[in-house]
């Protein structure tokens, strides 16, 4: 398969300015990630127990979250991520113009109901790395399938398959403000069912096309960097243009159409992260860091302590499954309206020298309007943010019905209660800068 | 799932980009050679879950109603409708009926483009009626029943005469999903 002209990755990848790669990178282990290892039990009886013993206490969530599911036949992406492969279609559709095929593609993820498409070239530094069966079967989902690629190199991996395409959904902007709620926990996860749906679609379709479509190769955050999904923040987040924090970044397509990779962009993410530290403030764990970035695995990046931000989980497991603070709270993260593509056309058009000025006026502009903290009160069926956690009460305007349970819970006004409250955790979270 | 804002955007634009793509007709209309490669057959296949042993507690049915047609908006739904059958032999009384938008016709256009409005479809009835046994309620996907006249029945438009759904917001370009049946505790329309 040869590379469309022009579009060659010089080594080492260029990943935009939020990150730089200073040394060698080796390959990511998928088994030495943090869902593998808990899954192990190598994190902990308390958080192997709440991952794969657990059953939540929200219907929604036993529906939509990858785990904590009463039945596992009532979750779509376990039905859709264990179907059986299809077949590469015999007849190739001929690509004379990767251009042409490049928007075609990209037109039928939009079609599809993704938010965001790009192309990234393939490198060999962002596939994960292959180890030997079975315990090395790379899959999205699980670990379970494994494939005839298995002994092939990165480098032979990138060269026959030199594109990655990263198709991805935003959450919902509003239903996100209730971040550490069930509510928060429903943008994120029907969401992620749907890209995933979305993406296995895609590659289905890929196939049809008469071309190779591969999955659980790439890591993502890797692809979406060098698409110009976004600029990694300090909360560890590809943060994009459109959407901030608030995108996922499912497992990737690798294939061998012929297309046109998306070049890194800029989005005053790394102007804004050196300033803002909103994240790192609120995270309830005091996982963010507050100081400069660091040199991890060859590539500098703000780095996050995932075990804390992990540990949190289980303890939290009666109010919610996914924390969101950090991507509920940076400012990039905002309804796709004029006002927000305006100030990040502002912001990225500005000469770099002269954003510290912008970014602390864009800053306190946020604080004052958004706050420093957010506790925006959200409604949504019978859920009610501002019902303190712990206690249970039906505020549904217009329910006649007797709740068994319910008690009237005190009179809130427009404040919403987040569990675990930043003042509770502080005291035994060390910060670490 | 993001903000929807193509009511902005000049209507005569997306048909015009589309008429440029040398591929899109092959998207709409081949028929794929693998139907392992369509994500309907494995959902349509997938076999119904546990109903939840512990019953949620619910608001009075009105409330619950709107609560579903929410739900089913969430999931991409454009039209949401419940109606009463009239013949209940299965103890679920309730039928809830979703539409998503169509531009092509699916019964037509075989591509997996074409598709599209029935994966977006089996989207919102398969989420939508495991969300439903996870209340404590009884929910099936009823592909015996006829969605376009369940789909009248619910209001949310007629037929024309050759049995298609004509609603008042796409007129026919709207593919009704399958219809869920449920004993959940509904108002009808």
């Amino acid at each position: 398969m040869a590379v469309t002209p022009g579009t060659e990755t010089p080594p080492p990848p260029y990943l935009g300015r939020s990150v730089r790669i200073v040394g060698p990178v080796a390959n990511v282990d998928m088994n030495q990630t943090p869902h593998p290892k808990n899954s192990r039990g190598e994190l902990g009886k308390a958080l192997f127990n709440w991952y794969r013993n657990t059953i939540s206490r929200d219907p929604l969530t036993r529906v939509s979250a990858p785990n904590h599911f009463a039945d596992q036949r009532n979750f779509l992406a376990a039905v859709v991520n264990q179907a059986p492969k299809g077949k590469i279609n015999s007849k190739q559709v001929p690509v004379s113009d990767p251009a042409a095929m490049t928007r075609h593609i990209k037109a039928v993820a939009h079609h599809m109901g993704a938010d965001v498409v790009t192309v990234a070239r393939a490198h060999p530094s962002f596939l994960y790395a292959a180890s030997t069966p079975p315990s090395g079967a790379r899959d999205v989902y699980q670990n379970r399938s494994g494939d005839i690629y298995q002994g092939r190199t990165p480098a032979q991996m990138a060269e026959r398959y030199p594109y990655i395409i990263v198709a991805t959904t935003a959450w919902d902007y509003d239903k996100l403000q209730a971040h550490r709620h069930y509510i928060g926990d429903a943008a994120y996860h029907v969401s992620q069912m749907k890209a995933q749906l979305i993406l296995k679609a895609l590659e289905g379709y890929i196939k049809e096309l008469g071309y190779a479509a591969l999955r659980g190769m790439s890591n993502p955050q890797a692809a979406g960097l060098a698409s110009g999904v976004g600029e990694l923040g300090r909360n560890g987040l590809l943060i994009h243009r459109k959407f901030g924090a608030r995108i996922h970044m499912p497992d990737p397509i690798m294939t061998d159409l012929p297309l046109v990779a998306d070049q890194p962009v800029d989005n005053g993410v790394e102007d804004f992260c050196k300033i803002c530290r909103k994240c790192a403030i609120n995270c309830p764990t005091n996982s963010v860091p507050f100081g400069d970035k660091v040199v991890f695995n060859g590539v500098e990046k703000y780095k996050i302590n995932w075990l804390t931000c992990y540990k949190v989980r289980p303890y939290m497991d009666a109010h919610w499954g996914s924390c969101l603070t950090c991507a509920t709270v940076c400012p990039f993260t905002k309804p796709n309206v004029w006002w927000r593509s305006l100030t990040v056309w502002a912001l990225s058009t500005c000469p770099i020298p002269a954003r510290p000025v912008l970014v602390r006026a864009l800053k306190a502009i946020d604080d004052r309007f958004w706050g420093t903290t957010r506790q925006t009160r959200v409604r949504w069926l019978g859920y009610d943010s501002g019902i303190k956690p712990g206690e249970q009460a039906c505020t549904v305007a217009g329910c006649t019905a007797e709740h068994g349970t319910a008690h009237a819970a005190a009179p809130v006004g427009d404040l919403g209660y987040y569990a675990p409250l930043k003042e509770n955790t502080n005291r035994f979270v060390k910060r670490d800068a | 799932m993001a903000l929807r804002s193509s009511w902005l955007k000049a209507p005569w634009r997306r048909a015009d980009r589309r008429s440029h793509d040398p591929y899109w007709d092959f998207f709409i209309n081949t028929p794929p050679a693998d139907r392992a490669n369509t994500v309907l057959d494995v959902i349509r296949k997938a076999p119904a879950g546990n109903v939840f042993p512990t019953r949620a507690d619910l608001h009075s049915p009105e409330v619950t109603a709107s609560h579903v047609k929410e739900m089913a908006r969430y999931l991409g739904a454009d039209l949401v409708g419940i109606t009463r059958l009239d013949e209940d032999d299965a103890g679920q009384p309730f039928a809830i009926v979703c539409a998503v938008r169509a531009d092509a016709d699916p019964r037509e256009a075989a591509g997996i483009g074409g598709q599209v409005p029935v994966q977006n479809g089996l989207f919102v009835t398969f989420v939508l009626s495991a969300w439903i046994r996870e209340l404590g309620y009884r929910a099936s996907i009823a592909t015996s029943l006829d969605g376009a006249r369940l789909a009248v029945a619910a209001k949310l438009g007629t037929l024309d005469r050759s049995g298609k759904l004509v609603t008042a917001e796409y007129g026919t370009r709207i593919h009704v999903a399958d219809v869920i049946r449920t004993d959940l505790p509904l108002t009808a329309a």
